[in-house]
């Protein structure tokens, strides 16, 4: 039997460790090891403090655990979902989703085909099958799955994310530009939409496509002036440009403004990241150095 | 040692297999490096993690490699390979992007390796090094023989990466990456290059 301060001082903990699932599900973190040691410990110690939360936190449990692959802890997750949801489509993702871990993808499947049978809307179920496309590398299936996923649900942005990411992968930076640019239009704040469609039109390389990088690395910046890759991809940009023997007097004179803009920022963002930490200062060596030879060069 | 051969070192073996369990769904790459003259063999004498999200893209690439150089010559070291682990673990072939940058490297330093970290075998207790090397031979990258490849002190190696996972060390690793995410990061890893060379048993001399 607990004391009256004992029992306080336990329904703080469960509390304080309740939010923070809680915060890590909102904000989507993949941080398993951690939900995982966390969850574990309100699960078999504390379950009954939780009321209704504890569905939610035995999902958000069983994932952690399968990336984990702790597939004990996932299996006991998932039987008491099962118990508590017996016909739940939710829950028979989720039995899929540990098929997946198992790398049984013909049984996660048929699990999830079983799914779509009977609810063809199930979003869910479809991403997972392509997610296990991708799993076993099947590139070129899992793009044209999910673009056919996306003439239905046009507005699904961790699909459009998704499939940029497997177009880089694949080396189509044109196909990977416009998911990109359908992104920036629907998340015109995001700044790290901006910045990665700008290391695509780097990439992509040629003139134009350098000068709309560094326009889209500007315009991360002017969304978030701390974003160093804006800020390094700025500077390499214009830099570029200037560089180039087929652009005007004016356009060069513009860009070696831009790349001195970005230049002294990045010194001045070195510079204060290295005060008073003696361990990084080989890094901010290393930068000014680079910063100086390329100015060099550029002249 | 002699013409040919490749020796990794217990510090560029340990940050490697960091880096790539750090990121397991991730593909990861690095550089190789070399504290030793050129000519002869190549001693991988450490390594530097560079990225793991979109490999292929160029800006971060190239600020990577220009700021390596840079380090390099401050250091009195020479970038004399480039690692990759790729997030199918089922697939340790390289990628175009492997190709590209090791070409790139080999095009400064003619006995240049490509080293692909074989997913497969990074489990605890695997007796063999999770590792596939390529050589440049015929103008193409061809598969080195693993006779030419030395890891001295394997057991030693394994139990040094062991240690530092119990004592949690492993999450000091910094890739290029992380560094840009927090520019107060070490990409060049001072302190976990402590940590791990204090593990390291003085007898065993060139590790």
């Amino acid at each position: 039997i607990l004391s009256i301060p004992e029992l306080f001082l336990l329904y703080r903990f469960t509390n304080y460790m309740r939010d923070k699932l809680r915060k890590w599900r909102e904000e989507n973190y993949r941080n398993s090891e951690q939900i995982v040691d966390v969850g574990e410990e309100l699960i078999n110690e504390h379950a009954s403090k939780l009321g209704d939360d504890i569905w939610i936190i035995y999902e958000q449990v069983m994932i952690a655990a399968l990336d984990c692959s702790r597939d004990d802890l996932a299996w006991s997750c998932l039987q008491e979902l099962k118990r508590q949801f017996p016909d739940s489509h939710r829950v028979k993702r989720l039995a899929g989703m540990r098929l997946e871990a198992l790398e049984r993808y013909e049984d996660a499947n048929k699990l999830y085909d079983s799914i779509l049978q009977d609810d063809p809307t199930n979003t869910a179920a479809r991403k997972r099958k392509i997610s296990i496309l991708r799993a076993q590398g099947k590139s070129s299936e899992a793009i044209r799955e999910l673009n056919e996923y996306l003439e239905q649900f046009v507005g699904d942005q961790e699909a459009w994310h998704e499939l940029s990411e497997l177009y880089i992968n694949e080396h189509d930076y044109a196909k990977a530009a416009f998911c990109l640019e359908e992104l920036m239009m629907t998340n015109p704040h995001n700044h790290l939409y901006c910045e990665q469609y700008a290391e695509v039109k780097y990439t992509q390389g040629g003139l134009e496509n350098l000068e709309l990088a560094r326009k889209y690395f500007a315009q991360a910046l002017k969304l978030n002036n701390r974003n160093m890759r804006a800020l390094f991809g700025l500077y390499m940009s214009a830099s570029h440009i200037a560089a180039s023997p087929k652009v005007s007097a004016k356009v060069k004179k513009d860009n070696v403004k831009y790349a001195a803009w970005a230049t002294s920022q990045i010194s001045r963002a070195y510079q204060m990241a290295g005060r008073g930490k003696k361990e990084n200062k080989c890094s901010v060596k290393a930068v000014e150095e680079m910063l100086e030879s390329m100015q060099i060069t550029m002249s | 040692m002699s013409m040919g051969e490749v020796e990794l070192s217990c510090l560029a073996y340990a940050k490697m297999y960091l880096h790539a369990s750090q990121f397991p769904r991730c593909s990861v790459n690095g550089l190789l490096l070399s504290s030793s003259a050129a000519g002869g063999a190549v001693c991988i004498t450490d390594c530097v993690p560079l990225l793991h999200t979109h490999l292929s893209l160029a800006p971060i690439t190239q600020l990577a490699l220009t700021q390596v150089d840079v380090w390099c010559s401050q250091t009195q070291q020479r970038i004399v390979g480039y690692y990759q682990a790729n997030a199918c673990a089922s697939d340790s072939s390289p990628t175009p992007c492997a190709l590209k940058i090791a070409e790139k490297i080999f095009e400064q330093c003619n006995n240049a390796v490509l080293l692909m970290i074989d997913g497969e075998k990074m489990f605890p207790g695997c007796r063999v090094p999770p590792i596939v090397m390529y050589e440049r031979k015929d103008a193409r990258w061809a598969l080195k023989d693993k006779h030419t490849i030395m890891l001295r002190q394997w057991e030693e190696t394994c139990s040094i990466v062991n240690q530092l996972f119990s004592s949690g060390d492993q999450a000091l690793l910094v890739d290029f990456d992380s560094h840009l995410d927090d520019i107060t990061k070490d990409w060049t890893n001072q302190k976990l290059n402590a940590k791990i060379m204090e593990l390291v048993s003085p007898a065993n001399g060139n590790v």
